[in-house]
């Protein structure tokens, strides 16, 4: 009891104490241009947060905004983590799961972990700009954002919470064996000098190849073939825990690549390096598939990455060129084209053409099997450090002098000698698992709202149809002919070619009601030249196979009797619109 | 009622036709209360259809430490023998278990028996309508017109059976076959015929899109929804591999049973009769293709054996279309993969009693019609009947043809033979497995506490220790040889651990320490699907 009493003073406490650091006084801030001046929910974007941090501010937000942002979970990680999706639109106008829609998610790799905090950004911004931004409440109004901050949350977690590089681990937790040997997880990386970061490990060793680098002898650099080495690098922090002359080869760091699960093109893993063991065995990535197969409306989609400052698409393997046709590489490339403008130092690329062929990746399902334009970002780019391009000069190093002259080395771990059980005594020392693929504390939301810029854009090109005419011609006889006609104002068709291919959508709906009798129903092909086809079946709801993005499409009917006519559209990517005459 | 009280009497299960899953999983049940100590029964999941998907383990002690072959009937749901093959091999192997020499078998190897892949789709052939179907109980919209279920089959004849119509069209691309006025086969334009029918199955275009049957309940069929080649958004394919909670069940098991070398499944691919041959291209490429060189080779020594214990010839092609269990199970499963129907209708000989005289035109249907009056079936064909169809106002419509599964499934009667001779051949088929040895010990003092140890771990099996694609998967252990030392012992010369991609059929691999200190060691060797065994060494 006493302890209870305790618990809620404890928590009353906090509760008074959040509040007072939470909302600054209206008159003690000043609005800068483009952010909220004073938010309900008071993040602190230079910082990343765990699972449970996460699921605090999705808590937070739907709590503040309820008629703007509704939380759900769409599912649970392996080790029973939720998978929080924080759904963002104005629940107050229109039917939320027929506005089109746009998916957001991030850190399907678990080290690369800031996907969540832009993603998380986007939510907090729409709702907490709500409020005095007209676009974003027209936005709002016709578009639906369903964003889920991490599906990898408990690697995200492990990330964060256990000894890494910046690299681990890319993968979930389920366990694998990966040498074969029938142990599993024997030889994992071994934090040595306890310290929560697995740098690297050095020996000092006169015919080693290396030396410090005179310009900052933090920094390693290779002797040239003339010259005398001082060290040699042993590798990654750790033992050979197993015996078996091998280091860290078998370790939970990386058991699988959790976007070399999705289901198209998917291939076995002696093909594609990290696949599972079929598509959608990694029950995150079955639960983002679940809930998109049930929101037809989803029109549009984004993953982040990191790093290298790219706006790609796929395909990711070769064999798929001929499954990305012209009319959407055209839509790709004008929203891409933007982004690259949005996001200075990110470069819109094609991932088998420009990277790798990665077979089974999350975008190429998105596209491919569903029809939703999909971009992946990868984020964090070192032309962010000084705003200007990599140099090749490996004197310059600017990891190194951005480390010391804007972090103030805190991002290193200076050398340190150990006595290693197998290598005898060496150092270890390097860079921290936070530097390098995450951003810096404050470049974080500068680079979060850029790309936030790049996806309320994208969301902005999913159709909008309007009934931009209802006409009513006399025919003689009591007949009359109705023409109506459907436009689609943004950039995306209703059916992306892939989708309008393999019918993977129904065809879109244009109903006609009137109180006269419907004789017959046409798609008009060409109005001027009088050219349409007739569907018998089923007149009075016209079945088109695709709106087309800045285009439109005419259907007819001829009635009997007449009088007022109210025209429906339905379309599952394309939302639904209604007008009469 | 003889047939009957002779059963009765013999307290067998003696049934007069196949079993629906009732039947199935009370056998099943059966034997796993019959032989407790070797059948061991456990249901993996349930379909959408609510019908249980089970999983027989066959073996005896450590099951899993055994070298094993998994066994997969109902592949296609059409296919009721494939079932019948899988619970009757379960049946005949048990039985004959008091014989040392299966005994001896269940010590050394343990058989995974998954009796019925499509149960959902099966229980079709026990319905009020009968019809060829391979799709489980998941709703599908086939044609992807956004709309499920909405053009099934339509008994218009009225005989509970769907079977065949046909339109006289002066567009039609079937003719009737010269030997047999019954059978339609297609015309031969090149050979300037004309032809006079249109074929379709039994049915009305119940949605009126110019389509028949296009979309019946009936929705994703196993042997179509593999992860190879899957043929995402075809009709029963799914729209992704995998889709299914049964494909899924079979896949999870699988990926886990590390010991299992070889999967041998019941359905219409085939390269048991004939083998699957090596082609370097198809080989070589990035998402290989076609078998690599030594598991052709291994595919040819086993089709060898399985015409020679099963006497079976004559076996029809069969082309393998993707998404299928038969190349899951080499290329994504990596382990040696077979198939076989089983049975097939036997190539007719013109009966000359009845002045009948051999084909002048081959054609499945023709050869299956004279088979079966040779043999006295009857009522398997419906003869041609004119109907009025609505969707053909004004022309000559008839319904008949063949009865749906007789062309791929034995009258049941003869099933018995066919399971006696698979069961046979899935015996023999384990006597090549892979099975690792440590030979040729030799120990050498090199100094007062310093020993040589030096053995040949070899594979005395007929089989590799793993296919030769099988040694790049992910999720197959690889042929460890180590040593365990113990008290101070320390390995000085030589690795202590060894993985090995494989050990060939009778192939060697020769190894050997340096040890210092005194007692007992041992030397350990082998994988999980070739066995492990161990050896002490006195130092």
């Amino acid at each position: 009891m006493k302890q209870f009493t305790l618990k809620i003073i404890a928590s009353i406490l906090v509760l008074a104490s959040g509040m007072s650091v939470q909302a600054q006084l209206p008159d003690q801030v000043f609005k800068a241009a483009g952010s909220p001046v004073n938010p309900k929910v008071t993040v602190t974007w230079n910082r990343y947060y765990d699972h449970a941090g996460i699921s605090e501010i999705c808590k937070k937000i739907a709590a503040a905004y309820p008629e703007l942002a509704k939380l759900q979970s769409i599912g649970k990680s392996f080790e029973g983590r939720d998978l929080w999706c924080l759904t963002i639109t104005d629940f107050k106008k229109g039917n939320v799961d027929k506005k089109p829609g746009m998916y957001i998610d991030g850190n399907i790799h678990s080290n690369e972990i800031q996907g969540a905090e832009f993603a998380l950004y986007t939510a907090w911004y729409l709702t907490e700009s709500f409020g005095d931004t007209k676009f974003i409440q027209e936005l709002l109004e016709d578009k639906v954002f369903y964003i889920v901050p991490t599906i990898n949350p408990d690697a995200r977690d492990s990330y964060m919470h256990k000894p890494n590089t910046a690299s681990s681990p890319r993968s979930g937790v389920i366990p694998v064996d990966n040498d074969g040997d029938g142990l599993v997880n024997e030889d994992n990386y071994d934090d040595l000098n306890k310290d929560g970061h697995i740098t690297m490990m050095r020996r000092k060793n006169p015919n080693g190849r290396w030396k410090l680098d005179p310009k900052d002898p933090r920094s390693m650099v290779q002797v040239g073939p003339d010259e005398k080495g001082e060290y040699e690098i042993l590798g990654i922090e750790g033992i050979d825990n197993d015996g078996d002359g091998r280091v860290n080869e078998d370790g939970y760091t990386f058991e699988y690549d959790p976007n070399r699960d999705w289901g198209w093109g998917w291939q076995p893993n002696y093909i594609q390096n990290g696949a599972y063991k079929y598509p959608f065995s990694l029950p995150e990535n079955r639960a983002v598939m679940e809930f998109v197969v049930k929101h037809p409306n989803i029109a549009a989609a984004q993953s982040f990455h990191n790093s290298g400052g790219m706006i790609l698409r796929g395909p990711g393997g070769q064999e798929d060129i001929g499954t990305y046709n012209q009319q959407d590489i055209a839509v790709y490339d004008a929203i891409a084209k933007k982004g690259e403008e949005l996001i200075p130092g990110y470069k819109y690329l094609v991932v088998y053409k420009d990277l790798y062929s990665a077979y089974g990746g999350e975008l190429d399902w998105f596209y491919a099997g569903r029809g939703i334009y999909t971009y992946s970002n990868e984020l964090w780019t070192p032309f962010l450090m000084f705003m200007k391009e990599g140099s090749r000069d490996p004197s310059e190093n600017p990891a190194f002098s951005f480390d010391r002259y804007l972090l103030f080395q805190d991002a290193f771990v200076p050398w340190k000698e150990y006595d290693h059980p197998q290598y005898g005594k060496i150092e270890v020392g390097g860079m921290k698992k936070n530097y390098g693929r995450a951003h810096p504390g404050f470049l974080l939301e500068s680079d979060a709202h850029r790309n936030m810029a790049f996806s309320i854009y994208h969301c902005f090109h999913t159709p909008k149809l309007e009934v931009s005419e209802i006409t009513e011609k006399d025919l003689g006889d009591g007949l009359k002919e109705v023409t109506a006609v459907i436009t689609n104002t943004r950039l995306m068709p209703t059916h992306s070619s892939q989708d309008a291919k393999n019918k993977i959508e129904r065809p879109d709906y244009i109903s006609l009601t009137t109180t006269g009798k419907i004789l017959s129903g046409m798609h008009v092909e060409n109005r001027d030249l009088n050219l349409s086809v007739e569907q018998e079946q089923n007149p009075q709801t016209i079945e088109v196979p695709n709106i087309p993005g800045l285009g439109s499409v005419t259907v007819k009917w001829i009635v009997q009797g007449g009088g007022k006519y109210t025209v429906s559209v339905d379309s599952k990517k394309g939302g639904t619109v209604t007008a009469s005459k | 009622m003889i047939t009957t009280l002779l059963c009765w009497i013999a307290g067998t299960i003696c049934a007069q036709d196949y079993s629906n899953a009732t039947q199935q999983a009370s056998r099943l049940d059966a034997l796993a209360k019959a032989y407790p100590q070797m059948a061991s029964l456990k249901s993996l999941t349930k379909t959408n259809g609510g019908k249980d998907i089970w999983v027989l383990t066959i073996g005896t002690g450590k099951t899993e430490t055994k070298p094993a072959i998994a066994v997969i009937g109902g592949v296609e749901g059409n296919h009721l023998l494939g079932a019948e093959l899988a619970i009757g091999f379960a049946e005949q192997l048990l039985k004959g278990s008091n014989t040392d020499s299966i005994r001896a078998l269940l010590n050394r190897t343990t058989y995974y028996v998954f009796p019925n892949m499509s149960p959902d789709a099966m229980e079709q052939y026990f319905g009020k309508l009968r019809y060829d179907r391979t799709g489980n109980a998941t709703t599908t919209d086939e044609d992807r017109d956004g709309k499920a279920d909405e053009d099934g089959w339509d008994d218009l004849d009225g005989n509970a059976k769907i079977s065949f119509m046909r339109v006289e069209s002066v567009t039609g691309d079937y003719k009737v076959h010269p030997d047999d006025a019954r059978v339609l086969v297609k015309a031969d334009i090149s050979k300037g015929e004309k032809g006079k029918y249109k074929l379709f199955s039994e049915g009305a275009d119940n949605d009126k899109d110019g389509q028949f049957n296009e979309d019946a309940e009936g929705g994703i069929a196993f042997n179509k929804n593999l992860t190879y080649i899957h043929k995402t958004f075809a009709a029963g394919a799914g729209d992704y591999p995998a889709s299914e909670k049964e494909t899924r069940a079979l896949l999870d098991f699988l990926y886990d049973a590390f010991n299992v070398y070889a999967v041998v499944s019941f359905g219409s691919n085939n390269n048991l009769s004939t083998p699957l041959t090596y082609n370097p291209q198809a080989a070589a490429q990035r998402i290989v293709a076609g078998l690599l060189e030594p598991d052709a080779k291994v595919n040819g020594m086993v089709s060898e054996l399985y015409n020679k214990v099963t006497g079976t010839k004559d076996a029809p092609r069969s082309n393998v279309t993707g998404g299928d269990v038969l190349s899951w199970g080499y290329f994504h499963y990596g382990r040696y993969s077979f198939s076989t129907p089983g049975w097939w209708v036997p190539k007719t000989k013109p009966d000359t009693t009845k002045k009948e005289k051999a084909f002048t035109l081959e054609d499945p249907t023709a050869n299956y019609l004279r088979w079966a009056s040779q043999q006295g079936i009857a009522n398997t064909f419906t003869e041609w009947k004119t109907i009025q169809h609505p969707d053909f106002p004004g022309q000559k419509v008839e319904v008949g043809g063949v009865d749906p599964y007789v062309l791929n499934n034995p009258p049941y009667k003869m099933a018995d033979d066919v399971v006696k001779k698979h069961t046979a051949f899935l015996v023999k088929l384990a006597s090549h497995q892979a099975e690792i040895d440590i030979v040729n010990l030799k120990t050498e003092k090199l100094a007062n506490g310093l020993t040589r140890i030096s053995v040949d771990v070899v594979n005395k099996g007929g089989l590799s220790t793993h296919s030769k694609l099988g040694e790049r998967s992910y999720f197959i252990k690889k042929v460890k040889v180590a040593v365990q030392t113990s008290g101070k012992q320390e390995v000085v010369g030589g690795r202590k651990i060894n993985l090995l991609n494989s050990i060939e059929a009778n192939g060697a691999s020769s190894f050997s320490w340096v040890v210092k200190g005194t007692g007992k060691l041992v030397v350990e060797a082998g994988c999980p699907t070739a066995g492990t065994k161990t050896i002490e060494v006195n130092l």
